[in-house]
């Protein structure tokens, strides 16, 4: 009987846009603890040169791999090669085969051991992260100092899966023909990530079991704009994908040969932002066609272990995302709490309905003005370019309470005589039921609206969409969502407000579409989602968005939704 | 032998790039350079051995620095430390 491979689907964390279909070649670098191996005094001598070896070799590779890099993944290398000459490196391998006859790998093992250990009982989480570089730089030195330092050919087209990888083996392989890569670990900030951005291949990161499901030279594919990997695909599943590649690749060239305007084919005009949060992004952003920053998130300046960034950091990133980019930019306050702070807010119950936000913000009043501070000081070299989006709100008295500490802080800017920008524009998030079904009060109090659709959506259907079973339930299409952004979005015109949509939905065609009909010109997402988007936009008249529209908020499922949007475009 | 106290301003403390430029001017010159820190001493001109400290911002570190050019090589990381190691992003 022939054994049937059922397919298996992996969810992970799209890091570098774009799809791939190939074969996995599996790197399962479980680390050999390598043991403590004597050696005789007259192989002193061999086991020193070896390293002397190891080490030209690593920097030979080092130098063969730069040549084509840019400026991020060269700094990168650059620390490298500073580790690999350390002085107290050398110094500690010498002596451990020189005076305690210990050999060649294990005497590296354990130098580098004794800088890990010291660095993981630092609990500084930035350090920590370096560990990872460290393990990697390691294993490749032991590997180049013994007889088979070299890696194994791997087939042209392959797609790489791994725990996680060092930047210089990820470039090597590259070099050799991987069309893709899949890590287990890793976020998309990890080093592996940023370098596969800057080459330009689908990167899946945070995928948890790939490389115990998948095995070299099964079917595999990448599809790194939804950040899923189907491993063993079905005949069908397959001719989906190609399907979707080729369609991506089309709308890939004709995003960068024909810049398709951003208007309806009856005239109405929109604006397709992008969803921000690391400079890196900046490149892609440009490419995608963006017209500006319709969300930019702050969190990843609290990650690095460090609470409370100060004033001028700030001040260096909000200025590097408005120099590498054009048009506006909506600059959202930290957004954390519940999931994302465990150590300071403790254990709550119900983090999602816990101390987030604007909640946690107006408890830490330090860290708010902070950031407003540098947003403000920024926003006097960009005038009209920043908006500040407040988010979680959930009552009126918190946004009284934050324009209160902005007119505290223009205040103190006036007094040290720094420049702001006096005409900027403040909004909130619309993420809590509660904000959609009071819309027209609290449009009296600010500037614009923006639609957060993930969390109103989990707060109206009161599904945890990290729970996977219920995770059905979690439908941002599901009418009743559409109800109460219908509500925000009349009370936004009524009251002659701004409002702009910048969660998932707005990268849905569903929801873009539905949006457009329902009068919102101003959609922000990932800006992988960007080409896709503003190809069905711009093809079909605002007449048959309005029809769609009208017929969602006429609908009762989320099925019947998907139904009618494919009936009108069919798709 | 002169010793000296400083104040990491970096927000992100002594991680890898400033101790890379730290290194790599301390390699310069001739004299011995060691860092304490919480009665730990490192060798300064080790890239490991000044990351391992994880010296955060507001970290009062003794630098110690001895041999012949040890008056310039002082003068010289003192004021990289004070322009927070050439670092503008961080």
């Amino acid at each position: 009987m022939q054994k049937v491979v059922d397919e298996q689907i992996i969810d992970g964390q799209a890091s570098s846009a774009g799809i791939a279909i190939g074969s996995v070649w599996v790197v399962d670098s479980a680390k050999q603890a390598v043991s403590a191996k004597k050696i005789r005094p007259i192989q002193v001598r061999t086991h020193l040169k070896r390293f002397v070896k190891a080490k030209e070799l690593f920097l030979e590779e080092i130098e063969a791999l730069s040549v084509n890099l840019d400026s991020a993944t060269k700094e990168i290398f650059e620390a490298q090669k500073h580790i690999v000459a350390d002085v107290d490196i050398e110094t500690k391998v010498n002596h451990l085969i020189e005076k305690e006859h210990f050999s060649i790998d294990y005497a590296v093992y354990d130098t580098f051991e004794q800088f890990i250990e010291k660095l993981k009982e630092s609990g500084s989480e930035l350090f920590q992260q370096r560990i990872i570089d460290l393990e990697n730089l390691r294993d490749r030195l032991i590997e180049l100092s013994s007889d088979n330092g070299k890696q194994s050919k791997i087939p042209k087209g392959s797609i790489l899966v791994v725990k996680e990888i060092s930047p210089t083996d990820l470039v090597a392989y590259y070099e050799q023909g991987i069309v893709a890569l899949v890590m287990d670990k890793g976020g998309i900030t990890s080093h592996a990530a940023i370098i596969a951005q800057s080459l330009n291949i689908p990167c899946i990161v945070s995928a948890k079991t790939a490389v115990s499901i998948s095995k070299t030279a099964e079917k595999i594919i990448v599809d790194a704009n939804e950040g899923t990997v189907v491993i063993n695909p079905t005949s069908a599943t397959q001719s989906i994908y190609k399907a979707k590649l080729k369609e991506f690749n089309r709308l890939q060239k004709q995003s960068l040969k024909v810049k398709e305007r951003s208007v309806t084919t009856d005239g109405f005009s929109f604006h397709l932002r992008a969803n921000v949060e690391f400079t890196q992004e900046l490149d892609l952003v440009k490419k995608s066609g963006a017209e500006g920053i319709g969300l930019l998130r702050t969190e990843a300046l609290l990650y690095s272990g460090f609470e409370k960034r100060g004033f001028e950091e700030q001040v260096n990133f909000y200025q590097q995302i408005l120099e590498q980019s054009t048009g506006s930019c909506t600059i959202r306050l930290f957004d954390v709490g519940g999931d994302k702070l465990k150590m300071k807010s403790g254990d709550e119950d119900n983090p999602f309905l816990g101390w987030r936000g604007v909640r946690m913000l107006l408890d830490e009043r330090e860290m708010l003005e902070t950031q407003l501070m540098a947003i403000l000081a920024v926003s006097g070299k960009q005038l009209g370019r920043i908006q500040i989006l407040v988010p979680m709100v959930s009552d009126i008295y918190e946004i009284r309470e934050v324009k209160a500490i902005i007119a505290l802080v223009q205040n103190r800017l006036d007094q040290q005589g720094i420049s702001y920008d006096h005409y900027i524009r403040l909004g909130i998030m619309v993420e809590v039921p509660s904000v959609a079904l009071l819309a027209s009060h609290f449009a009296k109090e600010i500037d614009f609206f923006s639609i957060g659709t993930n969390d109103l959506t989990q707060y109206t259907l009161a599904v945890d969409r990290g729970n996977e079973r219920i995770s059905s339930l979690y439908q941002h299409n599901h009418p009743a969502v559409w109800q109460l952004i219908y509500q925000t979005v009349y009370a936004a015109k009524k009251n002659n407000i701004h409002i702009a949509v910048c969660g998932e939905l707005a990268g849905d065609p569903v929801g873009a579409a539905t949006l457009i009909g329902m009068g919102v010109t101003d959609l922000s997402m990932s800006p992988h989602s960007i080409p896709k988007i503003k190809h069905l936009l711009s093809i079909n008249s605002q007449q048959i968005f309005k029809e769609l529209a009208q017929k969602v908020l006429n609908s009762s499922t989320a099925t019947e939704v998907s139904s009618i949007f494919k009936a009108l475009f069919s798709i | 032998m002169i010793k000296k106290t400083v104040t990491i301003k970096n927000s992100s403390g002594l991680h890898a790039r400033p101790s890379a430029a730290l290194v790599k001017l301390a390699g310069g010159f001739k004299s011995d350079f060691y860092i304490h820190l919480y009665g730990y001493r490192v060798n300064g001109k080790s890239i490991l051995g000044v990351m391992t400290l994880a010296a955060e911002q507001g970290a009062e570190l003794l630098f110690e620095v001895s041999g012949e050019d040890e008056e310039v090589a002082m003068t010289s990381i003192l004021d990289l430390v004070e322009n927070k190691f050439g670092m503008s992003d961080e």
